[in-house]
């Protein structure tokens, strides 16, 4: 499903490059764990993915579904299935949310051919949804994650996932700035939507919620390239020793 | 000083002054009022109040008095642009002349078609007022009865039926104690015509009423307007402003606010959309004189294009104008490097005992804004509007009339389409 070779990318505004030849390859119906110190380029790489233009690619290639990843923009990107729940997802006021999510979901239907929601069935539909995440309706009709909490706009970034109803699932320390109970919904959420078709990348800093989101794979990212690949006891290897003695043996 | 007789005029003085020779236009009012502007010439940049706006420069000529329209052509000509409230009683402005179309007014409303009665001074600052002084040909006096509470919406339509019209008209209105009314007024005319509009309107509103006021400023791509809404508030009189502009090519719309009794809430909020190579003016002055009152003014502006904006804004609180409460605030969207806005907020203050606050911001839409609507699947246009929408909407939300805010929301999200 997805395939990154020998992935450079730096900032396009001061040259400083932090992705330095990452590969990693996720098949469909995988959950891959990325783990890495901080500042080691996990956000970075999910902001490769959904096509944000700060970051220029100098070598290397993503192939997505088949296709080349690096052709797309952003809304493309985004209509072909990829999803990114930011690990600080951004306020916007004045835009209502659900004026949001319903443009959100309409245009990605109109780019794949399809009909429009009506606006009883895109209502049913959210609250659906917002139920199952254990978020209270009226939290959207405030503008998009305006004055939510920490674990708030998690969960509201969990919500427009299954709204949407992606192909490939980035989720960026979406566990942090959870309670505990919360931290179980959201896995759910996730879990809910594992399937064959479906690949899911879980960047996260703790094995809690690899408890929950039991993942295929685990690779440890540092310096902006994968180090070191494994499978879910790779996780709890590196709770139990830390980052720098695998760094260290992997180097 | 420069005399008038030494001065070169520009085409467009030179339109002007021909147009009132050619029009059989009588009276000492309007004879001064031309004198003024040959002996003044059109205001420069040198002027204070048209810093920004060099109206001798912009004002090109390609404008003329145009005949009273022929009651077909009048209907024909308004019948392009469907009305922006169903149910209002309108009152039809054509080429500045008054034209009856036999709508009823509600009750408690009371309409007499002259030309109402105006001042003007020879101030070089006051070229609008002396256009409409010696150009007004159609003109309105509505009263509001005291004590009326008037649900239906009273509409003043002004639409161009010739090309290349000057067309100046003058409504007085007299809000009585104690009323409740609502007005939209409209300019709005086709693209590709260069008519010029020059409506002055005075709103008198006496003890406690309550007015709801929109000024809706859709005049054609190719139009100028120079229009001018003077205000005046009796004790414990509201006056909630809406004032939504779209176009014209070169427009200057002066607001005048005195508040003269106590007890006064003035709110003024507005949107202006400023695309192409159009010029919009927003020039307002409130003149708090007395203790105790407030205003509030919020304008909302998105520039984009080759467009030019400006906003001069200013509050004046009168040594015994104690408790003074006035806030002011510009916000303007920059969407192309070519476009332009200049606000000026000017405060003069001499009580002490007020709360004056004023900010001005320019920003550009938030990249990390865009980005995450982008993420989200939206197309880039779609994302800029939603943002530009949600700038805007904030003024849209506050109206009192839903379904017109619906309405002109509607109006926006047209010219999004064409310009963002
Ligand atoms: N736009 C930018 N401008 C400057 N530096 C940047 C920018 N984006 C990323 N960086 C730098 O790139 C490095 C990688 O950042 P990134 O956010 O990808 O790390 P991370 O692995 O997600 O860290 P964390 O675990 O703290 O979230 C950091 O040193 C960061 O400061
Ligand atoms: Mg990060």
């Amino acid at each position: 499903m997805l395939e990154i070779k020998n992935l450079h990318a730096r900032i396009e505004e001061d040259g400083t490059e932090i992705l330095r030849g990452l590969n990693l390859t996720v098949k469909a119906g995988e959950v891959a764990a990325i783990m890495g110190p901080n500042g080691s380029g996990k956000s970075t790489l999910s902001y490769v993915l959904s096509g944000k233009e700060d970051y220029e690619v100098t070598e290397g290639s993503i192939t997505y579904a088949g296709e080349d990843l690096l052709e797309l923009d952003v809304s493309e990107r985004a209509a072909a299935g990829v999803f990114l729940a930011f690990q600080y997802p951004v306020e916007i006021p004045g835009v209502p949310t659900m004026t949001f999510l319903k443009e959100a979901m309409n245009s990605q239907r109109k780019e794949r051919g399809e009909g429009e929601l009506s606006t009883p069935d895109f209502i049913k539909r959210v609250r659906e949804e917002a139920k199952k995440l254990e978020i209270d309706f009226n939290m959207l009709k405030r503008p998009v994650n305006v004055g939510f909490s920490g674990g708030e706009k998690k969960r509201a970034e969990i919500l427009q996932m299954s709204l949407l109803e992606p192909k490939l699932c980035v989720l960026d320390e979406t566990d942090s700035g959870l309670d505990i109970d919360a931290l179980k919904v959201v896995a759910d959420g996730v879990n809910h939507l594992r399937s064959p078709d479906r690949a899911v990348i879980v960047i996260t800093h703790y094995q809690r919620l690899l408890d929950y989101i039991v993942p295929d794979t685990v690779h440890v990212l540092s310096k902006g390239k994968i180090v070191k690949s494994g499978d879910k006891t790779l996780a709890l290897e590196l709770e139990e020793k830390g980052y720098s003695e695998i760094i260290e043996q992997a180097a | 000083m420069d005399s008038a007789l030494n001065r070169v005029y520009t085409e467009g003085e030179k339109a002007l002054f021909a147009a009132f020779d050619s029009a059989n236009l009588s009276g000492d009012a309007r004879d001064e009022a031309i004198a003024a502007l040959k002996q003044n010439g059109l205001p420069t940049r040198k002027v204070e109040a048209f810093h920004y706006t060099d109206l001798r420069s912009l004002l090109r000529g390609d404008f003329t008095i145009a005949h009273v329209p022929s009651h077909e052509d009048a209907r024909k000509a308004g019948a392009a642009f469907p009305r922006l409230v169903d149910g209002a009683a309108v009152l039809h402005f054509r080429d500045g002349h008054f034209l009856d179309f036999g709508e009823a007014m509600p009750a408690g409303i009371s309409v007499s078609t002259r030309l109402p009665d105006a001042a003007t001074t020879n101030d070089v600052a006051n070229a609008l007022g002396q256009l409409n002084m010696a150009f007004a040909t159609g003109g309105a006096c509505i009263t509001v009865d005291a004590n009326a509470k008037v649900a239906q919406t009273i509409g003043i339509a002004h639409t161009p039926v010739a090309t290349q019209s000057l067309a100046a008209s003058r409504v007085a209105i007299e809000v009585g104690s104690k009323t409740e009314c609502t007005f939209v007024e409209r300019g709005v005319g086709p693209d590709g015509n260069t008519y010029l509009h020059a409506p002055a309107t005075d709103l008198n509103i006496a003890e406690g009423a309550s007015v709801t006021y929109t000024m809706v400023i859709e005049e054609g791509a190719d139009a100028r307007r120079l229009g001018r809404l003077s205000v005046w508030l009796a004790k414990d009189a509201k006056l909630k402003l809406n004032v939504i502009a779209f176009g014209g090519k070169l427009v200057r719309q002066e607001l005048n606010f005195v508040v003269q009794g106590e007890g006064v809430e003035l709110e003024i909020a507005g949107i202006n959309l400023i695309g192409e190579e159009n010029h919009i003016d927003i020039t307002s002055r409130i003149d708090h004189q007395v203790p105790d009152t407030t205003s509030t003014e919020l304008f909302r502006n998105v520039v984009t294009q080759r467009g030019r904006g400006v906003f001069q804004g200013q509050i004046k609180v009168a040594q015994p104008a104690q408790h003074t409460d006035a806030r002011m605030a510009c916000n303007t969207l920059l969407l192309s490097d070519d476009c332009d806005f200049s606000a000026k907020p000017e405060l003069e203050i001499f009580a002490d005992d007020v709360q004056c606050a004023h900010g001005a911001t320019v920003a550009d839409i938030e990249d990390s804004h865009l980005f995450y609507l982008r993420a989200r699947g939206l197309k880039e246009d779609a994302a800029r509007r939603l943002l530009v929408k949600a700038f805007v909407g904030e003024v849209l939300d506050e109206m009192e009339d839903e379904a017109l805010a619906e309405t002109l929301s509607g109006r926006i999200d047209a010219w999004m389409e064409r310009h963002v």
